[in-house]
Order: C-alpha cells, then structure tokens, then sequence
C-alpha cells in the first residue's frame, strides 16, 4: 500500500483552494505527513501583483487551525501554468504522494477537457489526484 | 525585401484587458511603417492552415477540441490562455500566414520573411494550448520545410522558453531548437541540460539567463554556445520566434535588452542564413508597444539595411558567467544523452 508523506495541494489564495488547503492538511494531521502548497506562477500573475508572504501567513494559520506542526506545511512557489507545475510535483524535490486541488477551473464547457485543471490533471497526473469540491463558507471551516 | 503577411489585428481574438491584445498588430505595422521600404514590401495573404499541416506538430484531438470550444462561446483555456468564439479560425489563419509566407519566400528565392500574427505560438504544446498560444506558428511551419527535406534551425529570443517548440521537435534531428530566455520564469522549462531526445541529441540548445541580464550576455552565449552547433548543423532554413518582451520596458521580463539589442541579435542571425530568402521571424511575445515597435525597426532595418532608430545596446548586466555555465552544463547532458543512446543501440 502507498505511504503517503507528502501532499501537494494546488494554491493559489483563492476560497475554493483554501478548501483544498484545508481538506489536505486534514488528512495530512492522522498520517503525519507534510502538506506543500504549491502556487503556480503563470504568465499574468506577475501584472496581476500577489504576495507570498500573504499565503505564507495563510498557511501557517490553517496548519495551526488544523493540528499540523508548523513545519510540516509549507509554501512552494514555481514558475508555470497551474497543471505542469502541479504534475511537476510528483517529481523531485516535491515528491508528493498525492495531489489535491479544488473544483475552481471545471471548465465552461462540460464535456470538454480544455478549459478544466482538474480533468486536465487526471489525464496528466502521475500520482493519486483528489479534487475536492468548494464551499461557499471556505473561512469557517 | 521584406515579405510579410497582410497585417490584421485580429480584433475578434481580444480579451479586455489582456496584454496579448490586437494593438501589438499596429505597432508592428509602425515600426515597419518607420523604415520607409516602399515598394521593397510583398504583402502575402494567410491562408487557413489545413489539417494535415497543422497535424504535423498537433495532436487532431487537441485541434478537433480547440475548435469545438471555441464555436461553444470560448472562454479561458487556462489561468493565462483566453479563446474566443472566433480564435479557433484566426489561430489557423496565424498558422497558415506563416506558411504563405515561407512557401512565397520558397517560390522568390529572396528577400526577408516576417510574420506578424497573434495569437503567438511557441508555448502552444501538442495537445493543450498555454502561454496565451493556441497553434504553435513557427513549429508548422518549420515541419512543413523539414517534411519537405530542409534542415530546419529555429531561433528563439523571445524572454520565455519556446517550451511547446521544443517539445515538438525535442526527438526530430531534422530541427535545431535554440532558445534564450530568462530563467527562472514562466514556463519553468529550458534548463541548459535539455539538450533533446536519444534520436536527436544536441538538436535543442537552452540558454537561460538571469534577471537583469543585458544583450551582451545572450550575444555571447550564442556565440560561444550556439554557433558551433549551429555550424555542424548546416541549416538549409533559419525562422526566428522574434518575441520582444526580453526588452527592458516590457511588463513580463526582468531582462535589460533594448531595441539596439534586437539588431545584434538578427546580425548575428544573419551570419548563419545559409542563401538569401531562407531566414523568416515569428512574432511570439512583446506587451510594450512602444519596445515593440522600436525593436521590430531595429530587427528588420537590420536584416533588410534600411535606416532605423534604435536605442544602443546594453551590456554589464547580471549573467556575466552564462556561456561557460551552460557549455559545462550541457557537456555533462551531452555524454550522459550519448552514452544513454549508445546503451540503447547495444540492447
Ligand atoms: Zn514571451
């Protein structure tokens, strides 16, 4: 059976990965495994401004929320569109055991794979892949 | 003389607010405009690159799907792609402009090639758009001239690695694949130790450079670097993916270049074009219309000896030990690739 030790989790600050975040830190607490948030820097995100810091304090915030030890939850941020940095994390140094991201990105046409992280990354994913779903009151949690 | 498809800003293919916008069509236009070429310019119509073109590099699937989004309404492909009910007809117009040019090129035997369609293209994978490409332009072209017994060499100084040219001929020797760009950044690919597949080792050559690295890094790694390769190789063509955000006014670099460096670039270009009318360029990025239009003078006046004003190159930028990193990095990549290949012919 698969040890799982390390958990990557697609985030990007936004509420349906902050879900994702939190579904993987749950599971990570009973296991002992690391959870990596892994936030893909895409071409518009350096006009569009975004803070590591900012996610950073998220995370160590939800990882103490959530009973994970501060260092077991980090913050890796990579340049590339969201499906190849997540896919990339299989590989060394992530090493994740398991991939996890949220629904956002189901794409606007049902039926086709373009447009949709998700189904793009069960074509794509060389390790186990979880896609939870969002919820409206991801803060409460 | 220059031969360049007709001009269209596409405007069909626009999301507002997104920096590859139809403006960059016009300023272009402006900067060929300023060079003052008369009737030293041929103007050719794009065609719609067919399907047995385009499934020389793409998946039928990928393009079966991408058409089919766009006629549902579009939408984006990705966090940073857009399509739009229009985009799937004016991306193969894009492609086929290229091969209208290179087959008009290919019938004229003279004169310079330019291509200046949006959406750009090198990020464009086999099956997945990306990077705001949805065909990837100059790889349809270059696997029509290799199909047709040309060896192929494609220069890419566009500030992100050509990720989804590379991947298309990362196994085919017929193409020689050289990239610089700035490293780390978007995509995250084109590590100097890529240097191609077991049948075609040594045929990609990355380059990546730093922040702040000014044009006389990337002038000297290509000289140190790639010229000999490029020399073993004897292109019988050369096309250029002549993105423009390297300059140092563009939003989505961190490189120093200015419109001075891109006129180096293409002399040096020029050095390796094996007979005249063999050397065509691809518009790929440039988000600074200003840069854009400055820079594309200084390439083509270059190319075509037309006057133009430019702004002097820059030098003493970060990145000054570049060449010698990569020529060690890629030594190593190269025996190891060799040794891999010689294995495999031995089983
Ligand atoms: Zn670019």
């Amino acid at each position: 059976m698969t040890t799982i030790r390390t958990i990557a989790v697609g985030f990007d600050g936004s509420p349906d990965s902050e879900v994702a975040l939190v579904w993987a830190l749950d599971l990570a607490g009973p296991l002992g495994a690391r959870v990596v948030a892994v936030h893909a820097r895409g071409l518009l995100s350096r006009l569009e401004g975004w803070n590591s810091r900012e996610m950073e304090s998220i995370v160590a915030r939800l990882a103490h929320e959530h009973g994970v030890a501060d260092g077991d939850a980090s913050v890796r941020v990579e340049e590339g569109d969201a499906c190849s940095v997540l896919v990339r994390c299989s590989q060394a140094p992530v090493n994740a055991d398991v991939l996890v991201v949220g629904s956002r990105g189901e794409g606007k046409h049902p039926g086709l794979l373009l447009g949709s992280t998700s189904l793009e990354l069960a074509q794509r994913a060389e390790v186990a892949l979880v896609i939870v779903p969002g919820e409206r009151d991801a803060a409460s949690v | 003389m220059l031969i360049v498809n007709e001009l269209t800003e596409n405007a069909a293919h626009e999301d507002p607010g997104h920096p590859e916008r139809p403006e960059r069509v016009g300023a272009v236009a402006a900067g060929i405009g300023s060079l003052h070429l008369g009737g030293d310019v041929v103007n050719v119509a794009p065609y719609r690159a067919t399907r047995t073109e385009l499934v020389r590099v793409h998946d039928g699937t990928y393009l079966d799907e991408l058409g089919a989004y766009c006629y549902a309404g579009g939408g984006d492909l990705d966090e940073d792609t857009y399509a739009t009910y229009d985009s799937w007809a004016i991306a193969q117009f894009a492609a086929g402009a290229g091969l209208a040019v290179v087959n008009e090129m290919t019938h004229r035997g003279e004169g310079v090639g330019f291509v200046a369609v949006r959406p750009p293209g090198h990020h464009a994978q086999r099956d997945r758009a990306m990077g705001f490409c949805l065909l990837n332009n100059v790889a349809v072209s270059a696997a029509a001239l290799a199909d047709r017994g040309e060896r192929v060499l494609i220069v890419d100084w566009d500030v992100h690695h050509g990720n989804g040219t590379q991947s298309m001929f990362w196994n085919d020797p017929r193409v020689l694949y050289v990239s610089t760009h700035q490293w780390p950044l978007f995509p995250g690919t084109g590590v100097a130790q890529e240097v191609g597949g077991l049948d075609a080792v040594n045929r990609t050559i990355n380059i990546p450079v730093p922040p702040g690295s000014t044009g006389d890094t990337l002038v000297r790694a290509l000289d140190e670097v790639a010229a000999p390769v490029i020399d073993e190789f004897d292109p019988t063509w050369v096309l250029v993916s002549a993105g423009y955000d390297a300059h140092r006014a563009d939003p989505m670099g961190d490189l120093l270049l200015t419109s001075g460096d891109f006129a180096r670039l293409a002399r040096r270009v020029r050095e390796v074009v094996p007979a005249p009318g063999r050397l065509a360029l691809f518009l790929e990025g440039g988000y600074n219309l200003e840069a854009l239009r400055t820079s594309v003078a200084a390439t083509l006046g270059t190319l075509l000896d037309a006057p133009f004003d430019a702004a002097p190159p820059s030098s003493g930028g970060a990145g000054e030990d570049v060449a010698t990193r990569v020529r060690e990095q890629r030594r190593v990549a190269l025996e190891l690739a060799r040794a891999a290949r010689t294995s495999g012919e031995d089983a």
